[in-house]
């Protein structure tokens, strides 16, 4: 452990993580969840804005998938579970309480593995509770406003033992939960966005000697500002343990962390800490899990990303297909957009349609077709990989094409791009006969069933054209034959097939 | 036309409720949901001013709330509604439910109806819904039951009172006070018309989480049935009958003995008709009003902290001085002004048992008393609780607790009758609050348990009481009600006391059953 001290200090630091679970309703209102664009106060009803007479009614959509993150960092779920109240006034929580799991969460004693890190992170708890409307308070005006869009959303808060030593491990942690819930469809995971929180906390104490006092950083949105936080923690507290003279202490306290200056800063020490008077919620009752409904849950999990890169390299890399091809697809994966409750989309996704594509078919050449020229394709087109523009089957047909030789790789980009432009429900052949694409070797093949007469006479032509290059050619300059070739496709509009052409090139030369 | 017709009644009800004060809004609509085919075509309905109604505001007798109106009617109010029934005003009550006596109340104090220049106090909270039916004003009345709150105005004003199972009526649109214990029931001046009405809003609701499933109604409807087979008819041969020993505190056996005499002459008349009278002890019993205290205030303090003027009720602005970076600074001045002196009170207490330091020693303790209550109830009765009941009931009914255990409890609903005005409205410090508190003694039981209870009026006895002729005791009633002033010290032995009957829980029907014989035995 000791390579990870700092000046001789151990850092122990502990994650809880706020996620916004990705439901189309909140978590006891009906009410739909909202997204950042939606006008103010304009998804809540009457629950949310904590009228009289109404009373909470628990959304299993989001029990599910709260579910799946339970089973995926491998909790154990309790199938008995309750709500509690956290009671404490402030404008941005109606009902003067938000309902949470306090004195019982539904998962407990789970882990996290990732290879980046080297050890498992144990996870202590998941519980599940309600997000806060927004409030923003403008000191000028001494006003706040109140937006309840997000009142009642349902949150996960996942609560980590105080595993990390160093601020890399807990960023490489924030970021595969990211990975690892967005895959699982519980939530977008977007710290931006504000549907992933964090709130670290940091002590620092000798090797061998008992731990620190912790101090809590709350509400940190972004993995840059997390570490930038727990550095920060980490020197600030270091100061003041190595100050000279009587032992100094380092005080418990709430901090935040504020970006313009790059520090944390003191909200509230633990004195002023309020006594929220968490009380069992009454309504509520007991959340009763059965061992079925969890096992139902655990077999319609999507998989995890890391057994679907293990999965992949199974059973490509033998035909040629590399860890960084299959990273660049699911990378693409990581950040499509989240279908609501866990739904199965209706669309595929980049590692999908790879797989779909490549079968049949030799998997590294549909690889690298899609990452070099259907990806390069869309992103000089300024757009987003979606398999919508290109069916699997309208793929399928132009891979085949160049596969059979009936068109050339060139051509096939330009058709490409053609149906990324102007997208048509004809048979690919069809529109590459309609482009007048298809190979001069085939359409000759067709005419003649004999020698390649056409291509022939362009290569001829192409010895007289460029003297300098055919001399270097047959200096023995092999590189220069490209060039030549350039001329032919450029001669032939991309229609001749480049390995003919060679052919009959030097065929050509050594007469 | 119609309108003006219902709109003529609504006065003519503000004009006759004006002794009472029982209503606090009056309906100017028609009811025209049901085409005059439902059940309670013929009824008129009043209902709490703790429930919501879309149509009337929802004041819950308190000045936070004295401008509200829900943006939805309770679905106890929608099924009154689909049922026929004519909902004709909301009642008086007790702020947020919140009290005994029905004197903490934003629109004052109501006046029982019994008699009304002795100006008594109709008992609360729900006293306008009681002192409503009493005065004949409407057909029938939904109340809340807390602690009590049904079954003792009803026993104060003489209706019956009925507070169901816990779980069997919804609370959606009831607002919250405690909401383990709030529960939604029915007065009426006889026993019919309540279990005519019970019957209209007994329905489970999934927009209450506690609303119990079907499955568990039929259960225990199934045993309530089994139950009633076995003595129903003119004889009362099988059934048994509990009297909780601790049910008789000093508080009745010392001042109230014309109370005692009436419960002795109603068990005489119920063993002459064949029913065992068996001594029983609920041992816990004691402990029970603590607990109840705790429990109820702390869920209160949870349950009114949304009231802090924003998003809507009453708002008081904070001084300009004020400190606006805290947010309880900015609520505190129209919780302060808003709520009255007994909720703030609870509210105090409520928020005191939940602090961490108070929590183990008030509010955990209390739960476990109310665990205590709840067992002591499934050790004496016959049939088991369906929703605890760890034993299957084969089981059960092999232990034979059949033999030894009682189908209901019979108690005095109160430990006196309704007092006067005059002297609970005494607001000075010489007055003892905590008897207002201790009138609950007999009614928080059954709400810690969740199990049903219906207060039915008894005969006035006499001391001479415990003959159970019938000559006797009909003549003393007729000369306590011809001959003896009611205005002074003694009358109070004129004033109506309920009986409470309690059973199992899921078993309704047959506390139903047994108050209309008890009704029967008192009318005659």
């Amino acid at each position: 452990m000791s390579r990870w001290l700092v000046d001789g200090w151990q850092v122990v630091i502990g994650i809880e993580t706020h996620v916004q679970i990705k439901s189309s309703q909140k978590l006891f209102s009906r009410a739909l969840t909202s997204a950042l664009n939606h006008p103010p106060n304009t998804r809540y009803n009457a629950f949310d804005a904590a009228f009289p007479g109404t009373l909470p009614r628990l959304n299993r959509k989001c029990l599910d998938l709260a579910l799946r993150a339970a089973l995926a960092l491998d909790c154990s779920v309790n199938q008995r579970s309750s709500f509690d109240r956290k009671h404490y006034f402030y404008s941005d929580q109606p009902a003067g309480y938000q309902i949470t799991q306090h004195y019982s969460p539904f998962a407990v004693n789970g882990r996290f593995t990732s290879a980046n890190i080297g050890f498992p992170i144990r996870i202590k708890q998941i519980q599940l509770e309600q997000d806060t409307a927004k409030s923003i308070t403008d000191t000028r005006t001494r006003t706040a406003l109140i937006d309840l869009n997000r009142a009642g959303t349902g949150l996960l808060e996942i609560v980590t033992e105080p595993d990390f030593r160093t601020s890399e491990q807990a960023a490489e942690y924030v970021r595969s939960l990211q990975e690892l819930l967005r895959a699982l469809g519980v939530s977008d995971g977007n710290m931006e966005a504000g549907s992933l929180r964090c709130d670290v906390n940091v002590s620092i104490n000798r090797p061998g000697e008992p731990p620190g006092t912790r101090c809590e950083v709350k509400n940190i949105n972004s993995v840059k500002f997390m570490v930038a936080a727990i550095e920060y923690e980490i020197r600030r507290q270091q100061s003041i343990l190595e100050t000279p003279g009587p032992t100094q202490r380092v005080s418990q306290e709430t901090r935040r962390f504020d970006p313009d200056s790059w520090r944390t800063i003191k909200m509230r020490s633990k004195e002023d800490a309020p006594d929220y008077r968490y009380m069992p919620d009454p309504n509520l009752g007991v959340l009763v899990l059965s061992e079925k409904h969890i096992e139902a849950v655990r077999r319609t999990m999507p998989p995890l990303p890391a057994s679907t890169r293990l999965r992949l390299l199974r059973t490509y890399s033998s035909s040629g297909v590399t860890e960084n091809n299959i990273d660049v697809l699911m990378n693409l994966d990581a950040v499509r957009d989240i279908t609501y409750d866990g739904a199965t989309d209706s669309t595929i996704g980049a590692v999908a349609y790879f797989e779909l594509c490549a079968e049949g078919r030799i998997p590294k050449s549909v690889m690298n077709w899609i990452i070099h020229n259907f990806l390069g394709q869309l992103s000089a087109l300024g757009k987003p990989f979606s398999s919508e523009y290109i069916t699997v089957a309208q793929m399928g047909q132009l891979l085949d094409l160049i596969i059979t030789k009936q068109m050339t790789r060139p051509s096939a980009k330009l058709l490409l791009k053609q149906m990324l432009v102007s997208p048509s429900d004809l048979a690919v052949k069809q529109l590459a006969e309609n482009m007048d694409l298809l190979s001069l070797a085939d359409e000759h093949s067709k005419r003649l069933s004999g020698d390649d007469d056409s291509l022939r006479d362009v290569c001829k032509r192409s010895i007289e054209a460029l003297p300098a290059e055919i001399a270097a050619i047959r200096a023995g300059k092999e590189k220069a034959i490209n060039k030549v070739i350039g001329w032919i496709m450029r001669q032939t509009k991309g229609k001749a097939d480049v390995d003919r052409a060679k052919d009959i090139l030097k065929e050509l030369l050594h007469q | 036309m119609l309108r003006r017709f219902v709109s003529n009644a609504a006065d003519s009800l503000r004009e006759k409720d004006a002794p009472f004060n029982a209503f606090v809004s009056f309906e100017n609509s028609l009811n025209l949901t049901n085409n005059g085919k439902g059940p309670l075509n013929e009824y008129s309905i009043g209902i709490k001013d703790n429930i919501c109604t879309s149509g009337l505001p929802t004041t819950c007798a308190s000045a936070m709330l004295q401008d509200f109106r829900s943006p939805f009617d309770a679905t106890v109010v929608k099924l009154l509604k689909k049922a026929g029934a004519q909902i004709s005003g909301k009642t008086n009550c007790d702020e947020f439910g919140m009290g005994s006596l029905n004197i903490h109340s934003l629109h004052g104090p109501v006046i029982n109806p019994f008699r009304v220049d002795s100006r008594r106090a109709a008992g609360g909270s729900s006293g306008g819904s009681s002192a409503a039916v009493a005065a004949g004003l409407c057909d029938a009345a939904l109340g809340t039951d807390t602690g009590g709150s049904i079954r003792l105005p009803a026993s104060y004003c003489g209706v019956v009172g009925l507070k169901p199972s816990y779980g069997l009526v919804s609370r959606y649109g009831v607002v919250s006070y405690a909401d383990s214990l709030d529960t939604v029931g029915v007065l009426a001046q006889d026993v019919e018309r309540v279990e005519k009405v019970f019957e209209c809003i007994n329905k489970r609701d999934c927009n209450d989480p506690t609303s119990v499933d079907e499955r568990l109604r039929e259960k225990a409807n199934l045993l309530a049935t089994k139950s009633i087979q076995r003595w129903s008819g003119e004889s009362l041969k099988g059934l048994r009958i509990g009297i909780p020993q601790e049910y008789f505190p000093s508080e009745l056996t010392s001042s109230s003995y014309h109370i005692l005499a009436s419960i002795r002459h109603l068990l005489s008349q119920l063993r002459s008709l064949g029913a065992s009278i068996v001594p029983v002890s609920l041992p816990s019993t004691a402990y029970a009003l603590s607990a109840y205290y705790v429990i109820a205030s702390a869920e209160g303090s949870s349950c009114l902290s949304r009231y802090d003027g924003i998003q809507y009720g009453l708002r008081v602005p904070p001084s300009h001085e004020s400190n606006f970076t805290s947010t309880s600074r900015t609520y505190s001045p129209s919780r302060s002004q808003g709520f009255g002196r007994e909720v703030r009170k609870r509210i105090l207490l409520g928020t005191y048992a939940l602090s961490a330091d108070a929590f183990d020693n008030y509010f955990l303790q209390a739960q476990r008393v109310r665990k205590m209550v709840r067992d002591d109830f499934d050790d004496v009765f016959s049939i088991p609780n369906v929703l605890y009941s760890k034993l299957s009931f084969e089981e059960k009914d092999a232990n034979d607790h059949g033999e030894d255990g009682v189908d209901i409890l019979i108690h005095p609903s109160a430990i006196r009758t309704a007092p006067r005005l005059d002297d609970v409205l005494d607001v000075s410090c010489d007055r003892d609050t905590l008897q207002d508190y201790v009138q609950d003694v007999l009614t928080v039981p059954a709400s810690l348990s969740g199990l049903p209870a219906m207060s039915v009026p008894m005969q006035p006895g006499t001391a001479s009481s415990s003959s159970p002729s019938f000559a006797s005791s009909q003549s003393s009633d007729t000369d306590a009600g011809l001959n003896q002033p009611r205005d002074n010290q003694q009358s109070d032995e004129n004033w109506p006391i309920g009986v409470s009957i309690v059973g199992q829980w899921g078993t309704d029907e047959l506390v139903l059953k047994v108050g209309r014989v008890i009704e029967r035995l008192s009318r005659r």
